[in-house]
């Protein structure tokens, strides 16, 4: 089963699994790492490095979701990255976490990744532009 | 070229960088000096990835970059330029590069550290290499973020760390 480890800045990852959970009950192999203002960038890679180990027991590796590309919690997660191992997710949503456990027992880590990163994006909609069709 | 911003931020390029301070300065180009990151390939694609296409990034060793700012390549710029620690900082400024003040951003507690504040922990090579800095007429203040009170270093030292 493949895990996941949600890395932000803040609680947003830990309310994210919460949200979740609030939704579809609960959930396995997934673990949330808050980066506060006064992380320091070890602490926040051994924080990191610690959910992986406790998501990744199995071979069927691991997913970081992380909130931002070019922020703290992405640019750490992204020294973890090791293909077909250790995957990197930017921009996480609520809808990516609902596939991602409707999904992590069925598919591979690579075919998982790359799902979840364009169902996120076309979770995204403008009502007006519904509107308009 | 201005150095619209010094910072010290062992971060370098990330959240509030890029979402705060850059619009704050309007800065155009960032300038990351960093002799580690400047040999991490992979480091580097991350930054220039993360970095809107308007902004001019050079990520380079200490002694590369100070070349560059000295130079009159980046004249029309507005430069953010980004240290890991204080006495890269120093280096820079020894190397010719004079800015006129420096920020202490997130220089974070590790062990023999005193903290001063929740992002800014110090030992004592950290306050001689900045009193250095300062002796080269650089004013030295802590603002993590540009919400945050620019407050001068000296009051933060005589507050005392814990």
């Amino acid at each position: 089963m493949v895990g996941l480890v949600i890395a932000t800045h803040g609680n947003l990852g830990a309310e994210l699994l919460a949200s979740a959970q609030m939704i579809i009950g609960p959930v396995r192999n997934a673990r949330a790492v808050s980066i506060n203002q006064d992380s320091s960038m070890e602490d926040v890679r051994d924080a990191i490095m610690a959910a992986i180990a406790e998501v990744g027991t199995d071979d069927n590796g691991a997913i970081i979701a992380t909130d931002m590309f070019g922020g703290t919690p992405a640019n750490v997660s992204m020294t973890f990255l090791e293909p077909q191992v250790v995957e990197v997710l930017t921009g996480v949503n609520l809808p990516m976490l609902l596939k991602f456990f409707n999904s992590q027992e069925n598919l591979g880590l690579d075919e998982l990744a790359g799902i979840l990163k364009s169902y996120g994006q076309q979770s995204i909609a403008l009502a007006s532009e519904y509107l308009q069709r | 070229m201005s150095i619209v911003l010094a910072r010290i931020d062992s971060r370098l390029v990330h959240g509030q960088v890029l979402e705060a301070w850059v619009p704050f300065v309007n800065a155009d180009c960032i300038v990351v000096a960093n002799d580690e990151v400047a040999g991490t390939s992979f480091q580097c694609m991350v930054m220039q990835a993360a970095i809107p296409s308007s902004i001019k990034l050079i990520i380079g060793t200490l002694e590369e970059t100070a070349s560059i700012l000295r130079s009159a390549d980046l004249l029309k710029k507005r430069v953010l330029l980004l240290f890991t620690s204080s006495e890269d900082a120093l280096k820079v400024c020894q190397l010719g590069v004079s800015y006129p003040k420096l920020n202490l951003g997130n220089m974070h507690s590790s062990a023999g550290k005193d903290r001063y504040t929740c992002t800014i922990a110090l030992d004592q090579h950290d306050i001689d290499m900045l009193k250095q800095v300062e002796g080269q007429g650089v004013t030295i203040v802590s603002q993590c973020v540009p919400a945050d009170r620019e407050q001068n270093w000296h009051k933060l030292i005589r507050s005392g760390g814990r």
